[in-house]
């Protein structure tokens, strides 16, 4: 098994191949960062540049909504892909934004990266735990790929099973006062700063409702009506293509648990629409994008 | 220098408290920011807040005046702002030189910004000096002194169980008498600030940058970022605003909120057009406005080295090691 | 407007003795909206708390309609629409009962009582059904009083 600072000169070597034989145009994967618990998303287009590239414990970033910036390119882009990455590139070309052949994917088995923040806290000789979106993927090795560096693993085609998440029944059981002075409370801290928004790979549109202040749904004021309208219709509108990448949590300035409402929403199209996962195949129907007959309809 | 035990600090605080609108820096949760003081507050004083005091002098919401049309006329109501005595304890060195940057544009160069000034003009601020830098910290390196806030009322240091405080303004004297019984008078020995790890070289930097508006060194940066608003709404600094209306019929409010040169939005004008409308040219304005444009017209940095937008950043996009490129770049 | 003030109990007793609730209806243009106006034609009595919003099919209704609704103060929000199999669009109302279902579970997961926000299929022929379902609502929101949360109350706090 080799260990991550091998993988990592397999990474250049093969990143260095790609753009000499002008395989793809660019390069996108992780360098090293400030610190010793950071790395940074990066986008190579020289050779000789790839010698910065990394793949180590603190490779946190979801690289997918990269893709995004050579939409309208005509040259193909190379991405390192974990499973959460495979998966928001799948999101992408689901949702029509990039084509699956402008992509080069090479594939990575991911051995779960460590928490940031309690790395900062801990420091350096402590035992860091393993992030919390880490903690609970469920398909850590990427999905689909065109290269593959390290041993090959053989990736069975996943089969979705139902999801049920502790934290959301918890929430569930509780009065609806109750219900509403927590999600108040968290929402209260929202700064509006859009970070998760930016990060997450099924928030793609061209133009977010949100970025649109002209057309008045939405008001720059920060007020706790105004975030709890952001946090919901953004979780509406990822509903069904929500990947579970944990990224918008992770990345809250202010700790907000943002994806207790995507969990929710996750778990009850488990319950109505049968078992689905997003992201792991684009051919797969959408649940918000697609009906049965037989649909539930509790309120007739 | 006056001194009391750290023990004593609620004690010190309740008297304040009397007088003015006393913040301080506490624990909320997952957070630290400056809450109204009372008993029950976590006061926070290892770290700087993430949450700076920022909001205390140019709110996230403000509004600004009250309008009504009456047939052809538009009756106009200013708000009146609230009359309060504030003090604010324990702010550190970089954010009150954040303040200062702040003071450049909203007091300066022809416009005096009333909201601004008064919320200004009423706050004693009691600066406190920092023993120790966190990793992020790079305040020394932009010309900020750790012990020494510059424009404090009140320079406060907390060493060996207990806080020394020298008052360095007529405002700052009036609160050394306020707390006359409680203080004793002794020398204390101020340590200096341990634990630097990051030391950009900003010598030459922005007389560089002046040069470098075409520069290659933006598109190699600029695909990192995401665009989105952490690092300006976290930034002590920064101090973009846009200006909104709540219109109920007839009768509306016109108010300004915090606004960010990352969003696409943000230069786009009437018609379409928009002079930044990519990442790249929002990325390079950013930095430029910190490091090339704010010291051309007011003679200082707009970055005070404070550390927050590298704690925030989600993909670790740090002004620490573009200002190392800058210095790099030919 | 702060936790403090949606929960406050003595903002409920501040409930004004007048007050009647507001719903609005969300009508598909085809069925629904053509059932209201029969229930007017044949001069069927409902209470006068609803507002009407005339949309082209059901599935026309976005979640951030309905979570504006609530931000300006609306008590309760009804999606209705063609029965399912009798859409002027063939399959719009299928679209609206996936939607509607996840909408309505997220607004009760966050603390809106799950009576606020209903759906119904209401044809054009059932002016009864539509008189039947309003007094039905109206009595439920009458129960439970003024919505206060995910309220805007920026405006009442800037006036104040």
């Amino acid at each position: 098994m080799a260990t991550m600072e091998q993988l990592t000169l397999q990474l250049r070597e093969t990143a260095r191949e790609i753009l000499e034989s002008k395989k793809a145009a660019a390069v996108i994967g992780w360098e090293k960062g400030t610190f010793w618990y950071t790395t940074t998303p990066v986008v190579l287009t020289k050779p000789e540049d790839t010698e910065r590239l990394v793949w180590n414990e603190y490779c946190l970033n979801n690289l997918a909504k990269y893709l995004l910036d050579f939409q309208h390119s005509n040259e193909k882009v190379a991405i390192f892909a974990r499973g959460c990455d495979s998966r928001g590139i799948n999101r992408l070309i689901q949702d029509k934004q990039i084509d699956r052949d402008k992509v080069l994917i090479i594939g990575l088995a991911c051995p779960g990266m460590k928490d940031d923040k309690k790395a900062r806290e801990l420091g350096q000789n402590a035992d860091i735990p393993l992030a919390k979106k880490c903690q609970e993927c469920a398909y850590p090795d990427a999905l689909v790929y065109d290269l593959w560096i390290g041993e090959p693993k053989e990736v069975a085609k996943p089969v979705p099973e139902a999801k049920v998440f502790p934290e959301v029944e918890a929430i569930e059981q509780m009065t609806p006062d109750d219900k509403y002075a927590s999600f108040a409370a968290n929402y209260e801290k929202c700064l509006r700063c859009y970070a998760c928004r930016n990060v997450c790979p099924a928030c793609n549109c061209k133009e977010c409702i949100f970025g649109n202040s002209s057309k008045e749904w939405s008001a720059k004021a920060n007020n706790l009506s105004e975030n709890m309208f952001f946090a919901l219709t953004r979780a509406l509108h990822v509903a069904g293509r929500c990947i579970q990448c944990g990224e918008c949590e992770r990345i809250c300035p202010v700790n907000i648990p943002i994806m207790l409402l995507n969990k929710k929403i996750i778990q009850d199209i488990d319950r109505l629409f049968g078992p689905y996962e997003a992201g792991l195949d684009p051919e797969d129907k959408m649940p918000l994008g697609s009906f049965e007959f037989t649909d539930p309809e509790e309120f007739m | 220098m006056f001194t009391f035990q750290e023990s004593e600090i609620k004690n010190l605080l309740n008297a304040l408290a009397k007088e003015y609108k006393v913040f301080v820096p506490a624990k909320v949760g997952d957070e630290s920011k400056f809450v109204p003081y009372d008993d029950n507050v976590e006061l926070y004083w290892d770290r700087n807040v993430l949450l700076s005091v920022k909001d205390k002098f140019f709110p996230h919401t403000e509004p600004m005046y009250k309008f009504k049309t009456k047939r052809k006329t538009v009756e106009i109501e200013p708000l009146a702002s609230k009359d309060e005595p504030v003090l604010l304890f324990g702010v550190r060195s970089c954010d009150l030189q954040a303040l200062n940057c702040l003071d450049q544009v909203f007091l300066t160069k022809g416009f005096v910004d009333e909201f601004y000034r008064t919320k200004r003009d009423q706050a004693t601020i009691v600066a406190l000096g920092c023993n120790e830098a966190e990793d992020t910290c790079f305040c020394t390196a932009m010309g900020v002194d750790p012990q020494k806030g510059n424009g404090a009322d009140i320079q406060a240091y907390r060493t060996q169980g207990k806080f020394g405080m020298e008052a360095l303004t007529e405002k700052g004297q009036k609160i050394i008498d306020i707390l006359k019984s409680y203080l004793k008078e002794e020398n204390l020995q101020v340590p200096e600030t341990q634990g630097f790890q990051l030391q950009p070289d900003m010598d030459g930097v922005a007389e560089k940058l002046k040069g470098m508006f075409d520069a290659e060194l933006w598109a190699e940066v600029a695909p990192t970022c995401l665009n989105c608003g952490a690092c300006t709404y976290i930034c002590p600094t920064c101090h973009c605003f846009d200006i909104s209306q709540d219109v109920r019929g007839e009768e509306g409010f016109k108010y300004r909120c915090w606004d960010s040169c990352m969003f696409e939005e943000y230069t786009l004008m009437a018609g379409g057009h928009n002079p930044r409308p990519s990442k790249k040219e929002r990325v390079r304005n950013r930095f430029m406005h910190k490091l090339c444009y704010f010291p051309e017209r007011y003679n200082m940095l707009l970055c005070t080295g404070c550390g927050r937008c590298l704690n925030v950043c989600p993909v670790n996009l740090h002004i620490t090691s573009i200002i190392g490129k800058v210095k790099e770049a030919n | 407007m702060s936790v403090n003030e949606a929960l406050d109990p003595k903002a409920s007793a501040q409930t004004p003795e007048d007050w009647q609730p507001k719903i609005l209806v969300f009508a598909c243009n085809w069925c629904t909206y053509a059932g209201a106006d029969l229930t007017g034609l044949s001069r069927l009595q409902y209470p006068a708390t609803v507002r009407i919003l005339r949309v082209p099919c059901s599935g026309r209704v976005n979640p951030q309609f309905v979570i504006k609704a609530f931000q300006k103060g609306v008590d309760a929000v009804l999606v209705c629409g063609c029965h399912p199999g009798d859409c002027h669009y063939t399959t719009g109302n299928y679209y609206t009962r996936r939607r509607f279902l996840l909408m309505r579970r997220l607004m009760e997961y966050i603390g809106l009582e799950p009576e606020r926000l209903q759906a119904r299929w209401i044809s054009a022929a059932e002016a009864p059904k539509f008189q039947q379902v309003i007094t039905e609502v109206t009595e439920q929101i009458r129960a439970l009083g003024p919505n206060r949360k995910l309220r805007d109350v920026q405006w009442q706090q800037w006036n104040s």
